[in-house]
């Protein structure tokens, strides 16, 4: 395998043509979305330019505390943006969500880490990237869980009170809204495992390849990242609607969905 | 004579006041008022879905905040004014909702005898989701008597139908609760059917 051929700047700038055809189509579309994307892409450079000199730093100079701040950071970020686009929670289910993301992304790396690949748990070359698949899986697994869950509630409020009134547990009527939502969360995963290497070559594997990584390595990691994407999407969706939905009544019975009867 | 329901004069949310009701087993007690006056709102605070601000709920001489809620709305039990139904037949219906409360499906002469009750004579086979909103509260009304709750609490419960229909059903669950001595509280906006088929009125006041 030869080594990956680095890219000059003028090389990179070309790349940002191919944004020109997003545009065009947008414009014959009558899409109103170029400053979205304008902005989308201007802050995914910086960012992620930003990213490459911090991560450069420290690759340089690998010491835990670094590792862990920068894998703290990804946790907070997470939790900040799952938390932002489900507003309504309450407060105990927002902790709940906060707790489930750190816990299960931390369980599951670790285990990763310590146990599959079998190296110290702070190496940043391991840590790092993985925590970012890691979490921002956790990410969408979970904004796509509770958005499933907290609109199937209020679609189905008529059948949530029907049976409050008819003297049913509520953790018995709220139970199948968590399932199904967990469902919900755990397809595009489970369906991007179905296409893979078929449909896609994913991510980490074709960069692992660029890299100059043998096909044969590159394609265990990524089995071996897949299956513990999964179970982080499945363990932080269950645990944040198995204990989150018991924050939606009290002792009497009652429930406390936010708008309903408060 | 204890009363089956009684409440204290309740508060709930500052601007709902409520006066003090006593309701004995059996009695056919209709509810009126205006839009807003809190008919719906009294009848939640009856079976525990709403603890009130101010003043107690009692049944059986107990006050409702020490009873278990559960046990409590399968006796007093609501029929709110949006209907419910599962997709399926009636039977279906009737097994799904006997499911939930852990009871075992009923026999379907039990199902018919409940659905004359109320007036319809549907085959059970009939598929509810083809069926008019009348059609559909009085399946889950049927669902909801055949329960046998001590108290049944219905909201509107002819707001959907014709005149002849809701005279028949009306005097049908009159003469039901006078036989099993069941409680019936309904709240109605046609004062002529609280004359004709109450034993006592409660107005509210207040309301748009």
């Amino acid at each position: 395998m030869n080594g990956i051929i680095e890219l000059n700047l003028f090389q990179f700038g070309l790349v940002y043509l191919l944004l020109l055809v997003i545009l065009a189509i947008m414009k014959k579309s009558r899409i109103k979305q170029t400053r979205l994307l304008l902005v989308a892409s201007l802050r995914m450079t910086v960012q992620l330019v930003l990213a490459g000199l911090i991560l450069t730093y420290i690759f340089g100079n690998p010491q835990p505390i670094f590792t862990t701040l920068y894998v703290c950071a990804m946790i907070g970020f997470s939790i900040h943006r799952v938390l932002s686009k489900n507003p309504t929670l309450n407060r105990r289910f927002k902790w709940i969500v906060a707790l489930s993301i750190a816990g299960a992304g931390l369980l599951i790396e670790l285990f990763f880490i310590k146990v599959v690949i079998g190296t110290a748990i702070f190496n940043p070359q391991y840590a790092i990237p993985l925590s970012g698949m890691i979490f921002g899986n956790t990410m969408t697994g979970l904004n796509l869980g509770l958005k499933s869950f907290t609109e199937s509630i209020e679609a189905e409020k008529n059948r949530i009170e029907t049976l409050l009134n008819l003297g049913v547990r509520p953790s018995k009527i709220l139970l199948p809204f968590v399932n199904n939502s967990l469902e919900t969360a755990l397809l595009p995963t489970m369906n991007s495992m179905i296409g893979m290497g078929i449909v896609s070559l994913p991510g980490m594997m074709t960069g692992q390849i660029l890299s100059g990584t043998l096909p044969a390595v590159a394609i265990l990691y990524q089995i071996a990242i897949m299956i513990a994407i999964c179970t982080v999407v499945c363990l932080s969706v269950f645990s944040s609607l198995y204990w989150g939905h018991k924050t939606l009544y009290n002792q009497r019975n009652q429930l406390l969905i936010p708008g309903w009867y408060n | 004579m204890t009363a089956i329901l009684a409440s204290d004069k309740l508060k709930f949310k500052e601007i709902l006041n409520f006066p003090p009701v006593a309701i004995d087993r059996g009695e056919v007690i209709f509810i009126t008022g205006r839009s807003g006056s809190g008919k719906s709102t009294l009848l939640k605070m009856f079976n525990g879905i709403y603890t009130p601000d101010e003043g107690a709920v009692y049944y059986n001489g107990i006050d409702i905040s020490e009873l278990d809620t559960l046990a409590l709305r399968k006796e007093v039990l609501l029929v709110a004014q949006g209907v419910f139904l599962f997709s399926g037949t009636i039977q279906d219906n009737f097994a799904a909702f006997y499911d939930y409360r852990e009871l075992p499906p009923p026999q379907a002469e039990m199902i018919e005898r409940f659905l004359q009750l109320c007036c319809m004579n549907f085959p059970l086979a009939a598929r509810c989701n083809t069926m008019s909103g009348g059609e559909r509260q009085r399946i889950y009304l049927a669902i909801c008597l055949s329960f046998c709750p001590q108290v049944l609490m219905l909201d509107e419960p002819t707001s959907a139908l014709d005149a002849a229909t809701a005279n028949r059903l009306l005097q049908n669950l009159r003469d039901f609760a006078k036989d099993a001595a069941v409680t019936l509280l309904i709240i109605s906006h046609d004062p002529s059917l609280a004359e004709k088929y109450g034993d006592r009125v409660i107005a509210l006041e207040g309301g748009a």
